[in-house]
């Protein structure tokens, strides 16, 4: 007999070989798209503000590399809560197995999720830099440790988010549909420092601007945030929603695997 | 051996929810190969899958001191999308059998003699090859008890014969719990019986007994 800790060892260690393979052969697309879509994104924001002629200035930085630190680290976070959403559906199969609970596939595809994530992030730097933009990080243990952040958040909600939607089918529709007011609010295209400081206040609120300003202050050291920026704001969150999930997964485990 | 204490398991559904299953209270000994028998609907897949722990129990619970395969049957157990060998190397490695991966899917592809398709995915194989494959992946680990929710059922004859004389080489070493109706195999496997009926299991010590039990039920039925 194995210890309970072996048989999840060795069911995270099968799940992650099948996600990674999955992911990265199957679908030749996702990995183009993977990286295609910031770059459509920073494109596509590039040519909206020529257009406009509107060129406001972001305090210390540059603003396509503050673009694409906002974009990937957004994505970061988006991808693993629609990730997790889908890892109980797209399991289902193997619940057959008592060793594969519901929280494996959710938990594996967030560390695949995370890798996959890093390294477009890592491209996209290196890209960048090449092109003479000034991207480095200025502050490159702070920039880890905020990025990790935005990865562990996207982890919270998504252990929430897989557990609700499966219960309940229509929250899956409304956080798809939350995403892009979501990438507005957060301040990942449009800076939030121009924003009126009353509506600002409200704005701190959302998680996420704590997250991508202290990620954008790690990389570019003369950049201005806005104020009342918290770092650790950010983590009673990712502790909450990590919690949360995992008491929701623990709650549910025997609905989430009978369905 | 498996000791089910006092089970119940209902599913919630819209139109209220009775018991499937009703205080079933059973100990199937070591070495002991029961058929089950009983209705379409009598609950006989549900209690594989409590005994399996696939599902688990509404009230009661079932104490399992012995390896115990899944479920072998049609549904469920392989990820469409993955080709056969690719599932057959995940369900080795869940069950912690990194090491001898290598030879599971040499012994697998050779009891299923599915040929080619065993690098196509899942999805595309006749339900025969599912069982094929399916069949072949549990005989590849030693569990000391094996459930078949029909397993041969959709199997060839000469798959049938092959995967009896599997079972039947197992005896002394594992034994079976099997859903069928295919009385013919429950007589050739097992020794003893559970006859399912309106969510109460009743034991029978001969196999001849349960299938006797579960005829006159129905002839009872039809009077």
């Amino acid at each position: 007999m194995r210890t309970p800790l072996a048989v999840t060892w060795s069911v995270w260690r099968a799940l992650f070989l099948r996600e990674g393979t999955a992911r990265t052969s199957g679908d030749r697309f996702a990995w183009f798209w993977m990286l295609a879509e910031p770059l459509a994104f920073v494109i596509v924001m590039v040519a909206v503000r020529e257009m406009l002629g509107r060129v406001r200035l972001i305090v210390g930085a540059e603003w396509i590399p503050w673009l694409i630190v906002g974009l990937t680290a957004f994505f970061l976070f988006r991808e693993g809560v629609l990730r997790s959403m889908g890892a109980i559906e797209a399991n289902r199969a193997l619940f057959a197995y008592r060793q594969v609970a519901p929280v494996d596939p959710v938990l594996v595809r967030n560390v695949v999720e995370g890798i996959l994530k890093t390294l477009v992030l890592v491209i996209l730097i290196f890209g960048a830099s090449l092109l003479g933009h000034d991207i480095l990080p200025s502050n490159p243990l702070g920039a880890l440790n905020a990025w990790l952040a935005m990865w562990l958040l996207g982890m919270g909600a998504g252990l929430v988010v897989s557990v609700a939607a499966s219960l309940v089918q229509e929250i899956g529709m409304v956080v798809r549909m939350a995403m892009l007011p979501l990438l507005i609010l957060s301040g990942v295209i449009i800076p939030l420092q121009t924003f009126p400081h009353h509506i600002q206040q409200y704005l701190l609120y959302n998680p996420l601007v704590h997250g991508l300003e202290t990620l954008r202050l790690a990389f570019f050291h003369n950049y201005k945030s806005l104020s009342g920026v918290d770092f650790g704001y950010l983590w009673y969150w990712i502790i909450g929603s990590i919690a949360l999930g995992l008491i929701l997964h623990l709650r549910f485990a025997h609905r989430l695997k009978a369905q | 051996m498996i000791d089910i204490r006092h089970v119940y398991k209902r599913y919630h559904n819209h139109h209220g929810s009775n018991w499937v299953l009703e205080d079933i209270d059973l100990q199937i000994p070591k070495g002991v190969s029961v058929g089950l028998l009983g209705r379409n609907g009598a609950g006989k897949s549900t209690l594989l899958r409590l005994i399996a722990g696939m599902d688990y129990a509404d009230k009661g619970e079932i104490i399992r001191d012995c390896q115990v395969s899944w479920p072998i049957g049609l549904r469920g157990g392989f990820q469409g999308s993955m080709t056969g060998r690719q599932n057959v190397k995940f369900i080795a490695r869940i069950h912690g059998s990194e090491h001898s991966v290598q030879k599971i899917i040499a012994f697998v592809e050779d009891f299923a003699e599915i040929g080619k398709a065993f690098d196509e995915p899942v999805k595309t194989y006749s339900s025969g090859m599912r069982s094929r494959l399916g069949f072949g992946l549990s005989l590849a680990f030693n569990f000391d008890v094996y459930l078949s929710d029909e397993a041969t059922a959709v199997g060839d004859k000469a798959f049938k014969e092959k995967a009896k004389k599997a079972f039947k080489d197992k005896v002394g070493q594992a034994s079976l719990i099997i859903v069928s109706h295919g009385e013919d195999i429950l007589r050739d496997l097992c020794q003893a019986g559970i006859w399912l009926e309106r969510g109460r299991a009743h034991w029978f010590d001969r196999i001849d007994d349960a299938i006797a039990a579960y005829h006159q039920s129905l002839e009872r039925k039809q009077a």
